[in-house]
């Protein structure tokens, strides 16, 4: 790291500023997920990795589940993809614990996941990005 | 994201912490950026530990450093392809014929 360590005051204040924008980004990107409803051709891009091979990326109806998610509709969310639906609470944990350790909390941080636990999501997204995308297993697709 | 107080790690170089791994903005772009580069940031994202627990810190620290690249990355391909869209919506529009959107 070649920055030059700046004061403690200056590092909060940065953080704090950080913790902010991403917050309001994240409300206003929710918002407009949740009121512009992706589940209508038109409103939104096509993946472009669908658009170009047809195949379902690990990402795929996630928007549509922010959607359903936002309108309470779990089940639905679930339909549409499953892994979101599991990886978003981890989200908002690691944002809570951002927010709890820039109040001078002792909080938990996603560097403290063990290196074996993201191989392992690596594997699960890998497989899961193949398993949607087998004909007739339609229960991992966003469809 | 800014990781001011990163945890005190049970192994590794003594009196150093670990780079941050950038784990969550790995998991946001590999759900929410269209092309499917976060996965390599998941990769880079695992290696950060591992390297930092084997006393490898400069190698740590290039994984970090690479997880956030290949998050910012993914990130700048998905608003790009966004704006792209938006600007064929605008020309379809402006040009007077009407080009049916439905799929896309």
């Amino acid at each position: 790291m070649t920055q030059r360590p700046a004061p403690a005051g200056e590092i909060r204040r940065r953080g704090a500023l950080s913790f902010a924008a991403v917050t309001v980004a994240g409300l206003a990107a929710t918002a407009v997920v949740a009121t512009v409803s992706p589940e209508e051709s038109g409103h939104y891009p096509t993946c472009p990795f669908l658009a170009v091979t047809g195949l379902y990326c690990p990402g795929c109806g996630s928007l549509r589940t922010v959607h359903a998610l936002a309108q309470g509709d779990v089940a639905t969310a679930w339909d549409r993809n499953p892994l979101a639906v599991l990886l978003l609470p981890l989200v908002l944990v690691a944002w809570a614990a951002w927010g709890l350790r820039l109040l001078g909390r002792r909080a938990w941080h996603p560097s403290r996941v063990p290196a074996r636990w993201i191989w392992a999501l690596l594997v699960v997204v890998l497989a899961y990005w193949v398993a949607r995308n087998v004909p007739g297993w339609t229960w991992l697709s966003p469809s | 994201m800014s990781y001011n107080a990163p945890p005190p790690p049970p192994s590794g170089p003594v009196g150093q912490t670990p780079p941050p791994n950038n784990l969550v903005w790995a998991i946001l772009t590999t759900l929410f950026c269209c092309l499917p580069l976060g996965v390599v940031s998941i990769v880079y994202a695992a290696q950060v530990n591992g390297k930092f627990a084997a006393g490898d810190l400069a190698g740590a620290q290039e994984s970090s450093r690479k997880a956030k690249q290949w998050a910012i990355w993914s990130a700048v391909v998905g608003v790009v392809v966004i704006l792209i869209y938006i600007a064929v919506i605008i020309i379809a529009a402006s040009s007077g014929t009407s080009t049916s959107t439905t799929s896309l």
